[in-house]
């Protein structure tokens, strides 16, 4: 990775950060998405095609990380440009289960440092609240801006910006020194491919606990299941028969209220 | 601006301007989670959101202080579903600005709305919502061309987003409480929360068919004669994955899946642990590929 390419990656992740100055609607859930941010990764490193191969993964994996209350399970904005950057910049030559693999480890460093950083700034954010209550004695609404844009946000960048830097400048030294995909043994490459494969269970499962409200839900599960298993549906004709699905139940509940 | 008597009041009601009411929006919508922290979480944005509509109904520096303070005090939603209650919080301004209220029911109301608008925000929006337009995409990009997925979420989502969070704003200003109220007691909205339940199980059931992977690597190798040359080669005689895969195709990716979601849900592993545990098992199956030697004939076959 170039200087260039490192400081651009380094402020997407920022920016795709929770609470970033885009706000969340087009930071947080748009550019710190995976899907999203493998694509950012991969117009800056000039390798699209790559980085989706690792973008669609990864988003399944994080599919059920929500903040539920404002806590951040898992910094996925950290997770996915680090995870998709890994891949591209680590797996040269490697096929597409192996460079999943990769780019799934390089995401878990990142998600570990971004929670780290996360419970900083999160902690540094506390004392504005003096300085906002200052402001608010005042009757000062022009200067309310001030603790929480301004503050906020530098604080914010700074927890996000310097520490991917030195993320990233760490795996381009790293890089450098060695074909790493002619290094890395055959076991190596089976155990992430095979984890990389489990890891999609985690995205599942986490997204089940939101959505099994009722006992009986498992059997409309099973039933999505199978219609790729059984049916060879694409999971397009999935989602068409997911929502004739959501519509009749919907028009059943609607018909009963009229009656 | 009003000539006041103070024996009759104020002449003409208070109204917030239009321009005030935008602005006061985008306030909240770009920088709602900037000053996230634990004391008022997102208290200071709150207040900074507030502050157009204070500086509109408000005279004094001493009634600009006062409601400035109310605001600024601990606040929490999912921000996003959550403008419904800056627009609420909007109106109970205007009226208190009018005499019609007092700051005690304000800041009683604002704490109120925290739970039932966190509640429908995490749940609906951000816990399915969000994964369904996702999926889309991710569908989008593995029919097509791969770039097309996140193209399209990138415009459908901020765009929708910010059109219905505006929507909800408008409608908290103008109906109050009251209109949340209804629109909650209606009954539509837990039948919309359940139909977009459902329509999340259907497609989370697919892309655990499509995307988990898990297999047994047990297998017995044993020499297979070719009846035709006679010629004896190593093949797998026995494969337990395929065996398992013709009695009920992908069933282990499905236990897999439902044994994290019964240790995330039910066991209250974190993420990271079963994250952990998932790595273990992944070391363990390759060590039992390898140790048995299956790894080598099973890439031949």
């Amino acid at each position: 990775m170039s200087v260039l390419q490192m400081i651009l990656i380094a402020l997407f992740i920022y920016l795709g950060s929770i609470g970033s100055i885009v706000g969340n609607t087009i930071g947080w859930y748009t550019l710190g998405r995976p899907l999203v941010a493998s694509f950012v990764v991969g117009l800056i490193l000039g390798d699209v095609q790559t980085a989706m191969v690792v973008g669609i993964p990864l988003q399944v994996m994080y599919l059920g990380n929500v903040t539920p209350g404002g806590a951040v399970a898992w910094d996925l904005s950290y997770a996915t440009y680090i995870g998709a950057a890994g891949a591209i910049v680590f797996g040269q030559g490697m096929d597409a289960t192996a460079l999943i693999g990769v780019a799934t480890v390089f995401a878990g460093i990142g998600g570990l440092v971004g929670q780290l950083m996360w419970n900083i700034s999160y902690a540094l954010n506390i004392p504005l609240n003096r300085m906002a209550a200052r402001y608010a004695e005042a009757g000062d609404t022009q200067h309310m801006f001030v603790p929480n844009v301004v503050m906020g946000q530098a604080i914010g960048f700074v927890c996000r910006f310097i520490p991917a830097m030195i993320v990233l400048g760490g795996m381009t030294a790293a890089s450098t020194q060695a074909d790493f995909a002619s290094l890395i043994p055959d076991y190596v490459i089976s155990c992430l491919s095979i984890f990389g494969g489990m890891m999609s269970a985690l995205g599942m499962g986490i997204l089940l606990s939101f959505l099994l409200k009722k006992q009986w839900y498992m059997a409309i599960f099973i039933a999505g299941f199978i219609l790729v298993t059984y049916f060879h549906l694409n999971t397009m004709g999935v989602a068409v028969v997911a929502a004739i699905v959501a519509i009749i139940y919907y028009q059943i509940g609607s018909d009963k209220e009229v009656a | 601006m009003a000539i006041e008597n103070p024996a009759i009041g104020p002449a003409i009601p208070k109204k917030i301007s239009a321009e005030a009411l935008k602005k006061s929006f985008w306030n909240w919508f770009f920088w709602n989670g900037c000053s996230q922290q634990a004391e008022s979480m997102l208290g200071m944005a709150f207040g900074q959101a507030m502050a157009p509509i204070v500086d509109d109904l408000y005279d004094t520096r001493e009634d600009k202080a006062a409601a400035l303070k109310r605001h600024i005090s601990l606040f929490n939603t999912e921000a996003q579903v959550g403008s419904i209650c800056n627009g609420i919080v909007c109106g109970l301004e205007e009226t208190n600005a009018n005499g019609n209220c007092t700051p005690e029911v304000i800041e009683s109301v604002k704490v109120a709305l925290i739970g039932p608008t966190s509640a429908i925000g995490d749940s609906l929006w951000v816990g399915t919502i969000i994964p369904i337009l996702l999926t889309i995409c991710m569908t989008i990009s593995q029919a097509s061309v791969a770039w097309l997925g996140p193209l399209v979420y990138m415009v459908v989502y901020p765009v929708g987003t910010c059109l219905i969070s505006w929507k909800l704003f408008q409608l908290g200003y103008k109906g109050g409480l009251d209109g949340m109220q209804s629109m909650m007691a209606s009954g539509k909205l837990d039948r919309l929360t359940n139909a977009m339940v459902l329509m999340g199980l259907i497609v989370v059931g697919a892309l655990t068919a499509s995307f988990v992977s898990c297999t047994i690597p047990f297998g017995i190798i044993g020499d297979v004669v070719d009846a035709a040359t006679g010629e004896v080669t190593q093949a797998v005689i026995f494969n337990a994955s395929s065996m398992l895969d013709g009695f009920f195709p992908k069933l282990l990716p499905l236990l897999l899946t439902l044994f994290v979601y019964h240790l995330y849900a039910h066991k209250k592993w974190s993420p990271l642990a079963i994250m952990g545990l998932i790595l273990v098992l992944a070391i363990v199956l390759t060590a039992i590929q390898y140790s048995t030697g299956y790894a080598a004939v099973a890439a031949l076959v």
